[in-house]
């Protein structure tokens, strides 16, 4: 080889910075309005992953918030001033989401952050959001979000800590005492099996088997064949990805005639999920919100009305139904929006905050939402349903068998 | 642990090291063409599993040959990423050749992710969701599929290698550039066809893993990984180390879960690779030469 080192580094560098260059360029090259305002209106910035593994979740919400601010907004916004979101795409990466909080709050002065998607994104943002003193309301359901208190975060979904023992009661009333858990190692299949081995004891049952995949594998046979071998009564499922139609396929392949019961958790209210795992997912059941399915709202309800009346504007726009996700961003987008309708008229990041926090009764998709200075997520089992997925569908169960 | 429960874990592993021996078998050939690793190779199966899916559920083809038009448009994306990317790279520089793939990795996943959207895809069965059981422990017929095309690619890819002058032309590109180019074969053509076929086995992969796990535009770096890890293990270079490679990785990987645990099934299988190359560093089957730089 007769080019000196030296060059060679030169030309390995060049390459690099192309590559680190231009790859994010293409990566955010769709980002939403990002065009400075007059100064008059409320600017919300919102850090989704649009992009990367958790994708799935951070389109709904951009989807959700999108509606819910032209209606906002053709109601007169807030006090008069026109809302507007500041979209940023993190790619499922955590050091992308610090990067977008930070141009968001030092560049773009926006009031309030909804965001990130996913519970690493969310807690990693923290960094720019105590200290830029501006109020985040994550969309996450880790319940490491808001037990790690800040008095800046808030959180919209159901976390773990309030969906585990509504499971639990239920896996309890279908008479289950030997549980098995496969889990997704990454964080929510993590928080989710940390908080489940917490609570167990609480109801009497007893954890005979504990699995873990990575996401991104193919096949989790081995991992059940495991468990099967310790004959448990059921088997509770922490995955959020596709990974979860996998395992269901892989058990009814060697279940046979008597595959293991599954339960799982909001993460699997999904159509992609139901749709991908087919028969093998008949009889699989999971606690998530009413919005699935309204009427378990109670059709008299005011939240049956808020619910369905989302549910028709999303349908007219985007052409399919909103699921959990695009239901976190709705109550996020309003709880913010609703504090600064009670805000002083030049209010502050810190006012605003102030406001969120003492949001009370606010009748929303994923539940009523009562903030207090200790209490930044306010949801409650009554909040959420068990759902059993019958003929391709999922359907609320009255009482679990 | 019974014997039915080691037969389960022992197909299992079979399956898995089926799909990594043809995503391995993928870098073994644009590694014997160019002698740069191709990262992009992951996105290859990425990009069989969800054009098929597009050419089934979007354009209503029957799923064969929507499954053929995958492998086909796949192997086309490899052949003008090749023109593309790598060709105007004329010095054949392996460190640039090899980032190259990495950015041509990341735009292929946006792409799809842009064309296809975010969430993942199903695929229905070639044939049926059933199982045959063998000794009392259950594979899916979709399984069988798998290991069946990964068994035909194999024999192809001899018969190619050992049987057709283009297949001579490859190999002689693999020993000695210069000298091939003196016998007037163009080692340019030769890369081309390397990638594209090396797309079509990924994508063929891909297509045969759908119908079981479903795709989405974000599969393709984790198996990319793991037929990366195969082919260094059985040895780069060779087809069959390669495929040796993949079923002995799907095997550890299986192993370490019913022996001792899931949570380092994956660390596992590392350590083994990288005690492997201390061993051997020319992979398990890999033929002992001097390395050139």
């Amino acid at each position: 080889m007769s080019r000196s080192i030296g060059a060679r580094l030169a030309r390995v560098f060049v390459s690099t910075c192309i590559v680190a260059l231009t790859v994010p360029v293409f990566l955010v090259g769709c980002d939403g309005e990002t065009g400075y305002g007059d100064g008059e209106t409320v600017r919300i910035g919102a850090v989704l992953s649009l992009s990367g593994s958790l994708a799935g979740l951070g389109e709904p919400a951009r989807r959700a918030i999108e509606v819910e601010v032209d209606r906002i907004n053709a109601d007169g916004g807030v006090n008069g001033r026109m809302v507007e979101v500041l979209y940023e795409d993190d790619a499922s990466d955590e050091a992308r989401s610090v990067a977008a909080a930070s141009r968001l709050i030092d560049q773009e002065g926006v009031v309030a952050i909804i965001g990130g998607s996913g519970t690493g994104q969310s807690m990693a943002m923290r960094q720019e959001i105590e200290p830029g003193a501006v109020p985040q309301v994550a969309l996450a359901g880790g319940s490491i979000v808001t037990d790690q208190f800040s008095p800046w975060v808030f959180q919209t979904p159901w976390p773990n800590r309030v969906v585990v023992p509504f499971t639990l009661e239920n896996l309890q009333a279908a008479g289950i005492e030997r549980l098995a858990i496969i889990a997704e190692s990454g964080g929510y299949g993590k928080d989710g099996s940390d908080v489940t081995k917490d609570f167990v004891d609480e109801f009497g049952i007893e954890i005979v088997a504990e699995e873990q995949f990575n996401r991104g594998d193919t096949d989790m046979t081995p991992q059940l064949t495991k468990v099967r071998a310790e004959a448990p009564d059921a088997v509770l499922m922490w995955a959020a990805g596709a990974e979860a139609a996998t395992i269901l396929k892989n058990n009814a392949a060697i279940g046979g005639a008597a595959p293991l019961r599954f339960f799982g958790a909001p993460g699997n209210a999904r159509l992609e999920f139901v749709e991908g795992a087919g028969d093998a997912a008949e009889g699989f059941m999971f606690a998530a919100g009413h919005i699935l399915v309204p009427e378990t709202y109670g059709v008299d309800t005011e939240a049956y009305e808020v619910a369905t009346s989302f549910i028709d504007r999303y349908t007219e726009r985007w052409g399919a139904g909103p699921d959990i996700f695009a239901g976190h961003a709705y109550d996020a987008i309003h709880i913010i929006v609703e504090a600064a309708r009670r805000s002083p008229a030049d209010f502050t990041p810190g006012d605003l905050r102030d406001e969120i926090e003492a949001t009370s009764g606010l009748v929303s998709v994923g539940g009523t939402f009562t903030f207090s200075p200790t209490d930044h997520n306010g949801m409650t089992a009554d909040d959420l349903t068990m759902y059993v997925i019958e003929n391709g569908a999922w359907a609320p169960v009255e009482e679990v068998r | 642990m019974g014997a039915v429960e080691l037969l389960q874990f022992a197909l299992a592993g079979l399956k898995n090291g089926a799909i990594y021996a043809l995503v391995a078998l993928g870098f073994t050939l644009v590694y014997a063409a160019t002698g740069a690793i191709n990262f992009a190779q992951g996105e290859f199966y990425m990009l069989g599993g969800m054009l098929s899916v597009w050419a089934y559920a979007g354009l209503g083809l029957p799923l064969p040959l929507a499954g053929l038009v995958g492998v086909a448009m796949t192997a086309l994306v490899g052949g003008v990423f090749e023109l593309l990317a790598v060709r105007p790279r004329k010095d054949g520089d392996l460190l640039a050749i090899i980032i190259i793939t990495v950015g041509g990795s990341m735009v292929l996943s946006s792409a799809a992710r842009h064309l296809f959207g975010p969430l993942e895809k199903a695929l229905p069965a070639f044939t049926s969701t059933g199982t045959v059981s063998i000794f009392g422990a259950v594979l899916e017929i979709q399984s069988l599929w798998i290991l069946g095309l990964t068994t035909l690619a194999v024999v192809a890819l001899w018969y190619l290698y050992n049987r057709t002058s283009l297949g001579r032309a490859m190999r002689a590109c693999a020993v000695n550039r210069d000298a091939a180019r003196l016998v007037g074969i163009d080692p340019r053509r030769i890369v081309t066809v390397s990638f594209m076929l090396a797309a079509a086995l990924g994508a063929l992969a891909g297509l045969a893993v759908t119908p079981l796990t479903q795709t989405a535009f974000d599969v393709g770096p984790s198996v990319g990984i793991k037929g990366f890890a195969a082919a260094i293990l059985g040895g780069l270079g060779n087809p069959i180390a390669a495929v040796a490679g993949g079923i002995v990785l799907g095997m550890l990987e299986s192993m370490s879960i019913a022996f001792i645990s899931s949570t380092y099934k994956d660390a596992i299988a590392l350590v083994v690779l990288l005690g492997v190359l201390f061993w051997r560093p020319q992979g398990i089957f890999g033929a002992s030469r001097r390395e050139k730089v």
